[in-house]
């Protein structure tokens, strides 16, 4: 659905996104992660045809954005941190405005989306009286007017209250499953994205320096995760037997080179240890994301 | 798809307050200026000046003479004010805005949007010709008489036309003011389309224009005066001349058209590789 192939872009010298090769597949929710200036802002509006890459070929739904742009945003739609709207227009009116670039939209499909975005009955409201939760749902309603395949959300938590952040994560979720859309999510918020996605790239300056599933992100290699009656004993007799390498948190175990944790459940039941627990350590997104940012190694990494 | 998007621009540009601005000045400079001509004795220098010459003064102290009097320091000074306002508005006030972002990532060209929002700024050249022409001769009708027209501009015009001639060239001259209006809209749109505030947009044209103003008023300058674009602004005062002066009008016109064409493209070409960032 999303191609960049070897895409790099400088603002002057600065170099924003340096040599990004990504591809979202159809039908996906992919997380696009990273700081502020990251380039994860910059990577969207390159997207859109909204920033010209300087090297590189991004496409979308096989559409080069640079020479096709017309063809490549046909089913796209986009919503940005802080939608911005005609304040002194009504709902109604942006919608027309904002649809009538992609087509003109007939009236009852307005009637519709206003209603599955739960806008029924403010729409001839002028914007400026709207809410913030209700600009983010007219955000939505017009991203959703020209029957987007592929759906662009950019940092669209940004300023929503937990509720407001709960609705939103129900609704990209339910776009998901009724609509069938992929979905690109840039966010800040871990646990929102932990939460929906299914794939995710993360940047750092420009770079990116993991690319998979968020199951991969979870996992540990070689660490396991022990509950047993004398979790400091066990860790230093298994030490001794050189079945693990080292120990962590009063709970996590490295095992050794071609240890397997039946070879563990077994040395501790002979030394007469309780086993309560014995599973593969899971990493949260969070864990994951601040050791990648502080340089540690990533699962798995795709440049 | 055009008809569409030129109808999303008049929208936008309507909806908001800030675009009837230009309206409101124009009606209160408007009905300041008939106040001064009803009560003071501007009157007299104008008899005098028609009775040297041999004509009635009561003939043409007219409604159309009094209109066309006001228009001329408006059409100078307010009318570039307000069309630069509204042009430096038209792209970077979206961009600034935020709207601009929401519009891009649909699959319109840049250049068609420029292009309808141009057209929209044509539009709205037009439309506050119309109300300026309008009002102006309908005030000045609510006090002085129908009648024959004199029209007299220092070095540019002095002569007089019946009524019928006079509305003639009266409709005429506001097809001439529009696109005057339209140059200094284009050069104000030209500025905003890179990535600049509005007001800088509006005050980089409105700094061109007072320039071209100024040395063309400056007698060292005389020499270079078919340099300057005000030079050409002249065409809708001309018109009242007798015998018209086409071949200066002509001129004048195409020399703005070209302008206006000129503005266009380089805001265009600007436009076109600008990055759109939030």
């Amino acid at each position: 659905m999303i191609q960049f192939q070897n895409v790099s872009k400088k603002f002057g010298a600065r170099l924003a996104v340096d040599d990004l090769s990504l591809n979202v597949p159809a039908g996906q929710i992919y997380g696009l992660l990273g700081h502020n200036g990251a380039g994860k802002s910059t990577a969207i509006g390159m997207m859109l045809g909204q920033v010209w890459p300087t090297c590189g070929t991004v496409r979308i739904r096989g559409h080069d954005v640079s020479e096709r742009r017309r063809l490549a945003l046909q089913k796209v739609g986009a919503i940005f941190e802080t939608p911005a709207f005609y304040d002194y227009l009504s709902g109604w009116r942006n919608l027309e405005i904002f649809s009538s670039y992609t087509a003109p939209t007939p009236p009852r499909r307005l009637e519709e989306t206003l209603e599955w975005v739960g806008l029924k009955g403010r729409e001839h409201s002028k914007v400026r009286t709207y809410s913030h939760g209700m600009r983010t749902r007219l955000a939505l309603a017009q991203a959703l007017l020209p029957q987007p395949e592929l759906l662009i959300l950019d940092e669209p938590g940004d300023g929503l209250d937990p509720e407001g952040i709960a609705e939103l994560r129900e609704t990209i979720l339910r776009l998901h499953r009724e609509m069938g859309l992929t979905i690109l999510l840039s966010s800040h918020l871990l646990t929102e994205v932990e939460q929906l996605c299914t794939r995710i790239a993360v940047l750092n300056q420009g770079r990116m320096v993991f690319e998979g599933s968020l199951a991969e992100t979870k996992r540990r290699e070689k660490w396991i995760r022990l509950r047993t009656d004398d979790f400091v004993l066990a860790a230093r007799d298994l030490l001794a037997a050189r079945l693990i390498t080292g120990q962590q948190e009063g709970l996590l175990l490295a095992l050794g080179e071609g240890v397997g944790t039946d070879q563990i459940v077994k040395f501790l039941v002979e030394q007469g240890r309780a086993v309560y627990e014995i599973a593969c350590a899971e990493e949260t997104l969070e864990q994951f994301y601040l050791n990648l940012m502080s340089g540690g190694q990533p699962s798995r990494r795709k440049t | 798809m055009l008809y569409h998007h030129l109808r999303n621009e008049l929208w936008k540009l309507f909806g908001k307050k800030r675009t009837y601005l230009g309206f409101g000045a124009f009606l209160l400079a408007q009905v300041a200026m008939l106040l001064v001509f009803r009560l003071s004795h501007w009157q007299n220098q104008m008899e005098r000046m028609l009775g040297g010459n041999g004509y009635e003064a009561r003939d043409y102290i007219s409604a159309l003479t009094v209109a066309v009097v006001m228009l001329i320091p408006q059409v100078a000074l307010l009318m570039p004010l307000y069309t630069a306002l509204v042009g430096g508005d038209l792209v970077a006030k979206e961009s600034e805005d935020g709207t601009l972002r929401m519009i891009l990532s649909r699959p319109v060209s840049r250049f068609q949007l420029l292009f309808v929002k141009w057209l929209a700024g044509v539009v709205f050249c037009a439309v506050l010709v119309l109300v300026l022409g309008g009002t102006a001769l309908g005030f000045a009708r609510l006090w002085f008489p129908w009648r024959g027209m004199f029209v007299f501009a220092p070095g540019m015009v002095f002569n007089v036309l019946t009524a019928t001639e006079g509305f003639k060239f009266y409709l005429i001259s506001q097809v001439f003011m529009t696109l005057n209006a339209s140059v200094v809209l284009g050069l104000s749109f030209m500025c905003s389309c890179f990535n600049m505030k509005p007001a800088t947009a509006t005050v980089l044209a409105l700094t061109f224009l007072f320039m071209n103003l100024v040395m063309e008023g400056l007698p060292f300058f005389k020499d270079y005066q078919p340099w300057l674009l005000t030079h050409y602004f002249r065409a809708w005062i001309l018109i009242y001349e007798h015998p018209t002066p086409w071949d200066v009008i002509g001129q004048s016109l195409c020399v703005l058209l070209a302008f206006n064409l000129t503005t266009f493209l380089a805001g265009a070409a600007a436009f076109q590789v600008r990055d759109i960032k939030s």
